[in-house]
C-alpha cells in the first residue's frame, strides 16, 4: 500500500479529520442519484484510475470472468456507466454475440456511446446502450447467458427489486456477477475485517475526497462513504440472492478486502 | 477528462435496430415495443405511452415515458397507410 502514498494529496500530514461540508442534500431517491452521476460523468473514468491506481480495471476483469460468459452469448451490464464492463463483455462474446448495456444516466451513456466510437475493434458494434433503470428492466424473461452489474448495486435504492429483476432476465443456469465495494462485518471478533473497515473510512476521507474536491466534486465523492455504510455485507448479499430465487450464490472479497464481488446462479 | 468528440457526439437522431426493438420490452408492463419510425419512438400499446429514443439510445426509464392521450396521439405514432378505393 506505499504506491497510494504518491496518490496521497501532499496537504495531507497534520490535517484534522475532514468534516463533512455538504451543500448539498444527501442522494436519497433514485432521481437525486442519477443527477449524481449525471455531474460525475465527464470525470468518472480518470477518477476510478487515479483513485484505484488502476485496479478497478483487474477487479472488472475478474467479474467478467467470474459470471462464464461464452463466445455467441448474449450479456447484459446493467448499470453500464460508461462501458467498462460492457466492453470486457464485448470481447468475450465477440462478433458472434451481443452485449445490452443499460444504465440510468444520459451523461454517462453518452461517454460510453463515444468511447464504442472510437475504438476500432469489431466485436464493439455489438454493444447497444440503452438508459433503462435496473428495478424495471426492459428486457423479457429468459433474454441473457451471463450479467454483470459493476459498482451499482449500491446504488440503487430498491435492491430487492433489482435482484429480482436480474433474476428473471436471466436464463436458467446463468450467472450474475456483481461487483463492489465491500463492507466489512467489523466485529471484535474480526481483527481483520475492523482493519478493513477502517482503512476504506480513511481512503475515502483522506484521498478520494480530497482528490475529487480538485474536480469540484467533493459532495458527490463523500455520498460514497454514506453509500457503503448502508450497503449490504457480502453474507447479506448472499442472503438477498437466495431469497429472490438465485439457486447458489457465492461471495468472494478482492482487493485486500475492500472490494467483493457476488456471483449468483439463476 | 474523456473528450468530446463533436464529430462522433453528433449523430443524426437515429432510430435503432429492428433485431434491438424485438428484445426490448416495456419497463412497466414487460409487454413488446412497437418501433415507430414517423416519431423516432418506442411504443407501449397496452399502456398507451410512447418512449423516445433519442442519439440512437432508447429512454425506457419509466419516468420517460410520454402517455399517447388521445386516439389522434395513437393514430399519428402509426406508420402511414395507404387507402385503396
Amino acid at each position: 500500500m506505499a504506491a497510494l502514498q504518491f496518490a496521497f494529496p501532499s496537504t495531507a500530514g497534520s490535517r484534522r479529520r475532514p468534516e463533512s461540508r455538504s451543500t448539498t442534500r444527501p442522494a436519497r431517491c433514485t432521481a437525486d442519484r442519477q443527477a449524481l452521476f449525471n455531474r460525475i460523468a465527464p470525470v468518472y473514468d480518470n477518477l476510478n484510475d487515479l483513485l484505484s491506481l488502476g485496479m478497478h480495471r483487474v477487479w472488472k476483469r475478474m467479474a467478467v470472468s467470474w459470471n462464464e460468459v461464452r463466445e455467441g452469448d448474449t450479456a447484459v451490464d446493467v448499470c453500464c456507466g460508461s462501458g467498462d464492463l460492457a466492453f470486457l463483455l464485448s470481447e468475450k462474446v465477440g462478433i458472434s454475440g451481443k452485449v445490452i448495456a443499460l444504465d440510468f444516466s444520459k451523461e454517462q451513456l453518452q461517454i460510453a456511446a463515444t468511447r464504442q466510437s472510437a475504438q476500432s475493434k469489431a466485436c464493439y458494434k455489438n454493444i447497444e446502450w440503452i438508459e433503462g433503470d435496473a428495478a424495471d428492466l426492459p428486457f423479457p424473461r429468459s433474454s441473457f447467458d451471463a450479467a454483470t452489474i459493476g459498482y451499482g448495486l449500491r446504488n440503487i435504492v430498491d435492491r430487492r427489486k433489482a435482484m429480482e429483476e436480474m433474476y428473471k432476465v436471466l436464463k436458467p443456469g446463468s450467472k450474475v456477477s456483481i461487483l463492489d465495494f465491500n463492507k466489512s462485518t467489523s466485529s471484535l471478533n474480526s481483527f481483520s475485517s475492523s482493519i478493513s473497515c477502517f482503512f476504506q473510512d480513511w481512503m475515502i476521507d483522506y484521498i478520494v475526497v480530497p482528490i475529487a474536491s480538485g474536480y469540484t466534486l467533493a459532495d458527490e465523492y463523500q455520498y460514497l462513504k454514506s453509500s457503503i455504510k448502508k450497503y449490504l455485507t457480502g453474507k447479506e448479499l448472499e442472503q438477498l440472492a437466495r431469497e429472490v430465487g438465485f439457486s447458489e450464490a457465492k461471495f468472494y472479497e478482492i482487493g485486500a478486502g475492500l472490494m467483493g464481488n457476488l456471483v449468483a446462479t439463476r | 477528462m474523456v473528450r468530446r468528440s463533436g464529430v462522433l457526439l453528433k449523430k443524426v437522431a437515429a432510430g435503432i435496430s429492428s433485431r434491438l426493438a424485438e428484445i426490448l420490452v416495456c419497463p412497466l408492463t414487460k409487454q413488446p415495443l412497437r418501433m415507430c419510425d414517423k416519431t423516432n419512438s418506442l411504443i407501449s400499446d397496452s399502456i398507451g405511452v410512447s418512449y423516445p429514443i433519442v442519439d440512437g439510445i432508447p429512454r425506457l426509464v419509466p419516468s420517460d415515458g410520454i402517455i399517447l392521450h388521445s386516439d389522434q396521439d395513437l393514430n399519428s405514432s402509426d406508420p402511414p397507410q395507404t387507402n385503396s378505393s
